[in-house]
């Protein structure tokens, strides 16, 4: 893996067709302005992972009023 | 208007209780119109939203504040907008769970509720940025409310 830095402004190019730019770094977050074609796809990775837990909670492997019995166990609810 | 459902069967629903998903869910951008079905005997607590276009999908959610009574999802600027309102505590939040066998082994996901706004029935689900919160909550984490705190 290549680990490289970049300032406030400062830009990287990947391959011929994607550049990304870092806008700011405030508080731990980076800004950043990625030009590339529309044929390209980018996601947030959490994304992926969102969509891979909603894939997991479409098809249960149990009968969701079993949970009823879970909940009032813990006593969640007053 | 009659709609077939995953877990009641063809029920009666009133077509003015449907919610929008602009966007749809996450990995399911193509489902853009649910119900909000409760449980019988959850008190609120257990629900699911009901595919309107796919009868055997539906995604069973919970009331995150029941779970957690000190949840607070925070909606960015953007989010807020496209909901249409001014705070994140206008807004209703539901929790999916993933139904595990055994059930004990269920999670629920904190980080991505389904925002809903219940005068305009428009919803969406986000990415929560702050928080801490996860995708997969072991069910077992909450209830005992002094000893939860690791999260």
């Amino acid at each position: 893996m290549l680990i490289l830095q970049r300032k406030e402004g400062e830009s990287l190019l990947i391959g011929d067709d994607v550049e990304i730019t870092v806008l700011s770094v405030e508080s731990g977050r980076a800004r950043l302005a990625i030009q590339a074609p529309r044929s390209v796809t980018i996601l947030r990775s959490e994304l992926k992972v969102a969509a891979q837990t909603n894939r997991e909670a479409a098809d249960e492997e149990a009968s969701p009023l079993e949970l009823l019995g879970v909940l009032k166990e813990q006593g969640g609810k007053e | 208007m009659r709609l077939k459902t995953k877990y009641f069967g063809e029920i009666e629903c009133q077509e003015e209780d449907m919610l929008r998903f602009p966007n749809g869910l996450f990995g399911f951008e193509e489902e853009r119109d649910f119900f909000l079905l409760p449980f019988e005997g959850s008190e609120g607590t257990l629900l699911c939203f009901q595919s309107v276009s796919t009868p055997t999908l539906a995604f069973v959610a919970m009331n995150p504040f029941s779970l957690k009574p000190d949840y607070a999802p925070v909606l960015t600027a953007e989010e807020l907008k496209a909901m249409e309102a001014e705070r994140s505590e206008d807004l209703c939040y539901y929790a999916l769970c993933v139904v595990r066998s055994p059930v004990a082994d269920s999670t629920v996901n904190l980080r991505c509720p389904v925002v809903v706004n219940d005068q305009t029935r428009r919803a969406v689900q986000v990415i929560l940025e702050s928080g801490g919160y996860h995708m997969h909550h072991l069910l077992s984490e909450f209830g005992r409310k002094e000893e939860a705190a690791s999260c």
